[in-house]
């Protein structure tokens, strides 16, 4: 690319009364290609004209050196080149036009024709490079500011790393990370990389296997400790710097800091939570209000019984006071009267039915406390680390949950396999289970509808497969249809009614069995019912929640 | 017709039907329970059942679909409902149904006694 016009530009500057300019004009005119030759009175004249646009070369016709002099001062020190035509063989005057700044000398005579254009030919090229190197040297400061000022005010941190991994730039967005708070910011260039990874072997971490085995990735999430131990969860995307030979010099960093999106998806995962707590609160409340209404009846029922106890007993003590009074006959009274008592109040009975109400009032309590220890269990969050999670516990609690709901329409059955432990985020994976326990009752409810006592069936499967924990969850409602199944992962996308979803259940779902290095996949028949199967590594990849 | 009343009490939930029994043990009923509708047909067939007291969410039936079975079988039978949710029962199938009464659960031991009382009088 060229900066440069293909037209060449000339200004000959031919004072009244001094060497005639066709000659000149004419040798210029043989230079060949285009160009274009404006013919001046004098150095003024010149100067407004190079003003105007720019100029390849002025060619001065017996320009005295003083108005030489002031035009070269005009032209400036980057300005055209001039070539000033002397009279002949003056070497003095040729001397003093040199001193007053120009290029070279053309004297007049035989030769001037050649001569002028051998020079204006070589002082046009000469000057044209000039320009070009100029106009170069000055598109790639302007790049550079360009690229610099993009890269400084990028949102996303970038660094540079060489292939042992020291820091060779940063931006500002980076430092902002890497350093922490403005204070407290740490020069990062010249610093070692795997100081932001403390306890990882180097060749583990992204930006080790991009230096290693010039890896790509993109939008991965991991973690990095800053240098006064606190840590960031980060995206990162890492690509190996590769020079022009294609030899890798290092590698190219970009991440953002995902605190806030974590604090978001945390937020987004609570509210999701209290929304199925919201569909469960109907039948956790009734789940209750069982037991609390025969506690209740049963606990009013007691002091009545005591009461007709306690009439027994001041009998007892009657008759306790005639024997010890040895008072026979009295005692005698007594003891028709405690037999008295004891038969209108039938004392038998209530000893038997007090231990009785007693024991379901007991059972009852339990369960009420159950479903709210399961209740909380479930609208707990986690704390942040990964944690050994038997899931089967996870699911049993959250099905126990999902029963009050699903009790009256569903019959629920549980297969569960003996299987490993996993490290894993457990509120979440209750929330993966809950979310397909609600759709898979609600595919029930669809097909069935509300009250015709038909009874529809879950299964809730788990086993282990492949160094992990596989969990099925089948129903046989309504199914899912074709046009539906691609999309039913989809934030947002619902085919329940207005109030019955979120729409946010499956792909929160999904999203959650993803970032535990997971998959999740649907096999269903339109009307027969879906299975919706899950399966977890016992250790997941490299990622944060 | 038997000299005590013979009150029968429905509830897929043995323990409430326990409770409701011992709440009204001194009242002078022969109390008779039932868990499932088809026991309340059984029931209903064989005794003269004055008053029918039924839960009303239940899980392979509705008390609205037992008092109706009720008032199928014995038309003269008072006809109460108790329920956690009173307000989620559809008024208008209580008219149609003749309910006499809609008890809320848990329930206020002497307003049962008042209420059932009263349905027997009557």
């Amino acid at each position: 690319m060229s900066s440069l016009p293909p037209v060449v530009r000339i200004a000959v500057i031919a004072p009244p009364g001094g060497f005639a300019a066709r000659p000149s004009i004419d040798a210029l005119r043989r230079l060949g290609g285009e160009v274009e030759i404006d013919v001046v009175r004098d150095s003024d004249a010149c100067l407004v004209l190079g003003g105007r646009t720019a100029l390849d070369l002025v060619v001065a016709l017996r320009v005295p050196p003083p108005a030489l002099a002031s035009l070269r001062k005009g032209l400036g020190p980057d300005g055209p080149p001039l070539v000033v035509v002397t009279a002949p063989d003056d070497d003095a005057e040729a001397l003093a036009a040199f001193r007053a700044g120009a290029c070279d000398c053309v004297s007049a005579g035989a030769d001037q024709a050649e001569a002028l254009s051998v020079v204006a030919l070589e002082q046009i090229r000469r000057h044209r490079q000039q320009r070009e190197r100029a106009w170069l040297a000055k598109r790639i400061g302007e790049l550079q500011r360009y690229n610099e000022n993009i890269i400084q005010n990028l949102n996303s941190a970038v660094i540079v790393v060489d292939p042992d991994g020291t820091v060779s730039y940063a931006n500002p967005a980076a430092g902002a990370i890497l350093g922490g708070p403005a204070d407290a910011a740490v020069e990062l260039e010249g610093r070692s990389v795997w100081d932001w990874f403390p306890g990882q072997r180097a060749h583990d971490t992204r930006i080790g296997r991009t230096l290693d085995h010039g890896l790509r990735c993109q939008s991965a999430e991991t973690q990095i400790t800053r240098l006064d131990g606190t840590r960031v969860p980060i995206g990162i995307s890492c690509a190996p710097l590769l020079g022009d030979d294609g030899a890798q010099q290092g590698a190219v960093a970009t991440f953002q800091d995902l605190s806030e999106i974590g604090q978001l998806r945390e937020q987004v995962l609570q509210s999701e939570k209290m929304a199925s707590i919201g569909q469960l609160a109907a039948g956790v409340a009734h789940e209750i209000n069982n037991p609390t209404g025969f506690i209740h009846a049963n606990l009013y029922q007691m002091t009545e019984y005591i009461v007709d106890l306690q009439s027994v007993w001041s009998r007892v003590r009657d008759l306790s006071k005639a024997v010890e009074a040895r008072d026979w006959q009295a005692a005698s009274a007594a003891s028709r009267a405690l037999t008295a008592t004891s038969e209108e109040v039938d004392v038998e009975f209530l000893l038997s039915d007090l231990g009785k109400a007693v024991r379901e009032s007991q059972e009852g309590s339990e369960r009420i406390r159950h479903i709210v220890q399961d209740l909380r269990d479930f609208a707990r969050q986690d704390t942040g680390e990964r944690t050994a999670a038997d899931l089967n516990q996870c699911v049993d609690s959250t099905a126990s949950i999902a029963w009050t709901m699903m009790k009256h329409s569903v019959v629920l059955s549980k297969e569960y396999g003996e299987i490993p432990d996993l490290s894993c985020f457990p509120m979440q994976l209750k929330q993966v289970v809950m979310n397909l326990l609600v759709n898979a009752y609600q595919a029930i409810e669809q097909k069935y509808g509300d009250d015709s006592g038909q009874v529809g069936h879950i299964v809730v499967r788990t086993q282990a497969i492949d160094d992990g924990v596989a969990l099925e969850i089948e129903d046989d409602g309504i199914g899912i249809r074709e046009e539906h199944r691609s999309r039913i992962f989809d934030p947002f996308f619902t085919t329940k009614q207005v109030g019955a979803g979120t729409g946010l259940g499956l792909s929160t779902s999904y999203n959650i069995v993803r970032r535990h290095g997971g998959t999740m996949t649907v096999d269903s028949q339109a009307g027969e019912g879906a299975t919706f199967c899950v399966w977890l590594p016992c250790e997941p990849p490299e990622q944060s929640p | 017709m038997s000299a005590r009343p013979i009150l029968l009490i429905v509830d897929d939930e043995e323990r409430i039907l326990n409770a409701l029994s011992r709440s009204l043990r001194r009242e002078g009923y022969t109390i008779l329970t039932a868990q499932t509708a088809e026991r309340v047909r059984e029931l209903l067939e064989q005794h003269p059942v004055d008053v029918v007291l039924t839960d009303h969410k239940m899980p392979t039936t509705s008390g609205l679909e037992i008092l109706s079975l009720a008032s199928q079988l014995r038309p003269d039978a008072a006809r109460l409902l108790i329920s956690g949710w009173p307000e989620q029962v559809p008024p208008d199938r209580l008219a149609d149904l003749g309910v006499r009464e809609l008890l809320p659960k848990p329930w206020d031991d002497g307003e049962l006694k008042r209420v059932l009382r009263s349905a027997v009088e009557d």
